[in-house]
């Protein structure tokens, strides 16, 4: 919409108050004079205060939304409903201008079209959806075949069930006093049809929506189904006494209900746009509450409240990965609309920040969100991509570790089928050269093969050895315990192991444990200590491996240690003689 | 005597089953994997099965896990397990159950065949053998308070001998003593330790390793 178009609408708007007031004093002196018996409202006071209240409450309603709501249709449909509402009024003005009372009945179908309209584009101002698309075209194009018809083909002089106008019709070309009468007829169903499918719609998306989006809708809906009412209930009086008499009880029941249903309408539609107001002011405000250092996800916390939307997601965008966060840095799906829910994407300086997934009874979020705001959202915006970064970096430290522990057990594994195979078909080789000699008595030979024989036994046991310090298969096949106590069997120094913890853990947690153990064992060995005490208690969510000494002060900070600990997420505590991991461990 | 022997490295287990033939026992079928294993224990019905440890898929304790199998299906078929690890736990979990006609010798041992030899005839005669150097590296292991610092020198080498799986006429053979004697080195043992006196030489094997290793 271009500025000066926008002025223009702003203008026909603010014009649409006067001309609504002048249009309803119009209507009441109409009624209170020549149309006393061919109005509803020129039935008795009651009625004309129902009619002008009913028409102009339509105008005012109309006004407050399109004023607050600059996007949407809504608040125009309403006020254009509303003037039309007066229509039927004018079209009773006996003895007046037959100009006037021509273009009553012209334009006084429409108003059932609107409203119609106005309900179900409810309330961001578009319609969704195929089926409700095809309902309200077709309604607007009914009413326009109907108006043009009667306007063209009837003349109410022949008009046996004529009230209201039984003279006038200043478009009338010829004069066809049946088909007059069936269009009558055809409209009349037909818009009763289109009324009961206004409710059945209206009543399919109050069960659809959830929570806020089902509040917002109902001080609509529930007016909606009364006027569906009244429209069915009037069409249904009209089949049974096809001459119209506002003196009926049936014409006039209906006539109170519609008057009513539009009342509740303009009530339900400000009361609405109050709401929202109030909403709006309080997204505007939600900084001011947040305080200097707000945790992760509190903006998303606070901006769900202020609009009364426990389902309000934002998801954060990072430009560099090109995915969506949460506020902590995890990785979500991007928000896609869904029926009841609308997505709305927040861009900073040029550049997209965030988007939030919301009830769609709130359209107009992206203004709402005022500079405040989106400077709050584009630094959690940032605080979610460190986070991110930082699991990023969790990740591949535990990567490394894993992938360090893997190698660790390739290794012992080849050594075991390669180098060790060999080692053992040499000594069996030998020993068969050994006998060979002995059987032609070469005792120089032999002995020379008997000492060759034990090298290779030697080098088998260092491989043995050497393969256990990079990764003991006891620990992979049966777990900490097993290996720990193989450890104790095998250390420099006396080591009792206090408690160990039953089962299994993760690989890298059991590997981790293991690790620091031997370190420590050997640290605990190089400053003289005469003992060493082992203990692994599983705390919780922690394993807890404790490995204390007699030693002299310890005087490095075991740096490797403190990393596969960290790696792991966990805490190394290092004392002169005592050293103690916390593992997480699921 | 009729031997399955079962090693994935066809290298060794042909040096293996051409050792044993020298030696004079009778290698019966030869099989690469567990399963093979299984199936040539039930369809020859050795009299020991020769099982290296580490054998397909995950090369870590299929054979240990074989051995057992065969133990409780095939009480009479005796299993000598070859090992690469010098692990007692794996030589305890071999005893946990089936106390008897078990072995646990390291593999480099698989060369000097006279000791395999002896190995698979105690076995078949129901003793149970755990290596030398398990028992070694047990006994030797460094105590803050050695509770082995009560037995005599000779008392240390007959409960060496126990936790390999001797039994008491076989110790006596090796110490050039009576049987007699050696009983009495038992008892006394037993008694220093506080272990309680078992009557069943195989049960004893594990109550003495699993003294070493508290």
């Amino acid at each position: 919409m271009t500025p000066t178009l926008l002025q223009r609408v702003n203008l026909a708007r603010l014009a649409a108050g006067p001309v609504a007031l002048a249009v309803a004093l119009g209507a009441l002196a109409v009624a209170q004079g020549p149309g006393r018996f061919t109005t509803y409202a020129g039935r008795s006071a009651l009625a004309a205060t129902l009619t002008i209240t009913a028409g102009l409450a339509l105008v005012l309603a109309g006004l407050v939304t399109s004023l607050n709501r600059p996007a949407g249709q809504i608040g125009d449909l309403a006020v254009l409903a509303g003037l039309i509402w007066f229509a039927p009024v004018w079209v009773g003005w006996d003895k007046g201008p037959p100009l006037v009372r021509s273009l009553g009945m012209l334009t006084a179908g429409f108003a059932f079209p609107l409203l119609l309209h106005l309900v179900l584009a409810y309330p961001s101002g578009r319609l969704h959806g195929a089926v409700t698309r095809a309902l309200v075209f077709m309604v607007y194009l009914e009413a326009v075949l109907a108006a043009v018809g009667l306007a063209l083909f009837r003349k109410p002089f022949f008009d046996p069930n004529c009230w209201a106008n039984c003279s006038d019709n200043d478009f009338l070309v010829r004069s066809l006093p049946q088909l007059a009468r069936a269009i009558e007829v055809a409209d009349r169903w037909f818009t009763a049809a289109a009324a009961a499918a206004l409710v059945a719609l209206c009543a399919w998306r109050l069960l659809r929506d959830s929570g806020p989006a089902r509040r917002t809708l109902l001080p609509v809906a529930l007016p909606t189904f009364l006027l569906a009412g009244a429209i069915i209930g009037h069409t249904a009086a009209l089949q049974r006494t096809p001459l119209e008499d506002p003196a009926q009880p049936a014409f006039q029941t209906m006539f109170v209900v519609a008057c009513v249903a539009v009342m509740l309408l303009a009530a339900g539609l400000v009361w609405v746009t109050v709401r929202m107001r109030v909403q709006r002011r309080a997204v505007a405000r939600i900084t001011a509450s947040l305080g200097q250092a707000p945790p992760p996800g509190s903006l998303q916390a606070a901006l769900a409240q202020a609009v009364g939307d426990p389902e309000l997601r934002i998801s954060y965008w990072l430009p560099n990965s090109e995915h969506y966060v949460d506020a902590e840095g995890r990785p979500v799906a991007e928000s896609t609309a869904a029926p009841g829910r609308a997505v709305t994407t927040l861009i900073r300086d040029g550049r997209r920040i965030a988007v939030v997934s919301h009830t769609a009874a709130l359209p107009d979020l992206e203004h709402a969100i005022g500079a405040a705001v989106r400077l709050a959202l584009e630094n959690e915006r940032l605080q979610a991509e460190a986070l991110a970064q930082l699991d990023q970096l969790r990740a591949s430290r535990v990567r490394i570790v894993e992938t360090g522990d893997a190698e660790r057990r390739r290794l012992e594994r080849d050594l075991h089928d390669g180098a060790q195979q060999r080692l053992l078909a040499l000594s069996y080789d030998l020993r068969l050269a050994r006998a060979q000699a002995q059987a032609d008595d070469d005792r120089q030979t032999g002995s020379l093969l008997s000492e060759a024989t034990g090298q290779a036994q030697a080098a088998l046991r260092e491989l043995r050895e050497l393969a256990h310090g990079i990764y003991p298969a006891v620990l992979a096949e049966a777990g900490l315990g097993p290996a720990l106590a193989t450890l104790a069997d095998m250390a420099p120094l006396p080591v009792e192991i206090l408690a160990e913890a039953e089962g299994r853990y993760p690989t890298t947690v059991e590997t981790c444990a293991y690790r620091l153990v031997t370190e420590a064992l050997d640290d605990a060995a190089g400053r003289d200590a005469s003992h060493g005490t082992v203990s692994v208690a599983r705390d919780g969510g922690r394993l807890v491996v404790t490995v204390q000494d007699d030693g002299s002060d310890r005087t490095g900070a075991m740096v490797q240690l403190a990393d596969w600990v960290g790696a792991l997420e966990g805490r190394l505590t290092v004392e002169p003689t005592r050293l103690q991991a916390e593992l997480p461990c699921g | 005597m009729r031997v399955v022997v079962a090693d994935d490295v066809l290298l060794t287990r042909q040096g293996i089953v051409r050792l044993l033939r020298d030696a004079g026992i009778e290698v019966v079928a030869e099989a690469e994997d567990a399963q093979g294993l299984l199936h040539q224990v039930r369809l020859a019905r050795p009299d020991v099965a020769l099982v290296d440890i580490r054998m397909p898929p995950t090369h870590t304790d299929e054979g240990l896990v074989a051995a057992q199998t065969i133990r409780a299906q095939h009480p009479q078929v005796g299993v000598l397990v070859l090992s690469q690890y010098v692990e007692p736990s794996y030589a305890m979990r071999l005893l946990q159950d089936q106390p008897e006609r078990v072995g646990y010798l390291l593999k480099e041992r698989v060369f000097d065949i006279a000791t395999v030899v002896d190995a698979l005839r105690r076995i078949v005669d129901g003793e149970t053998v755990i290596d030398p150097t398990i028992v070694s590296r047990l006994v030797g292991r460094r105590r803050r308070q050695d509770p082995l610092a009560v037995l005599s020198e000779r008392e240390r080498e007959v409960l060496g001998l126990i936790a390999e799986g001797l039994s008491n006429r076989a110790i006596a053979a090796r110490l050039y003593v009576t049987e007699r004697t050696v009983e009495a080195h038992v008892t006394q043992i037993f008694q220093k330790l506080r272990l309680p006196e078992s009557p069943d030489q195989h049960r004893r094997v594990l109550a003495v390793l699993a003294f070493l290793r508290a």
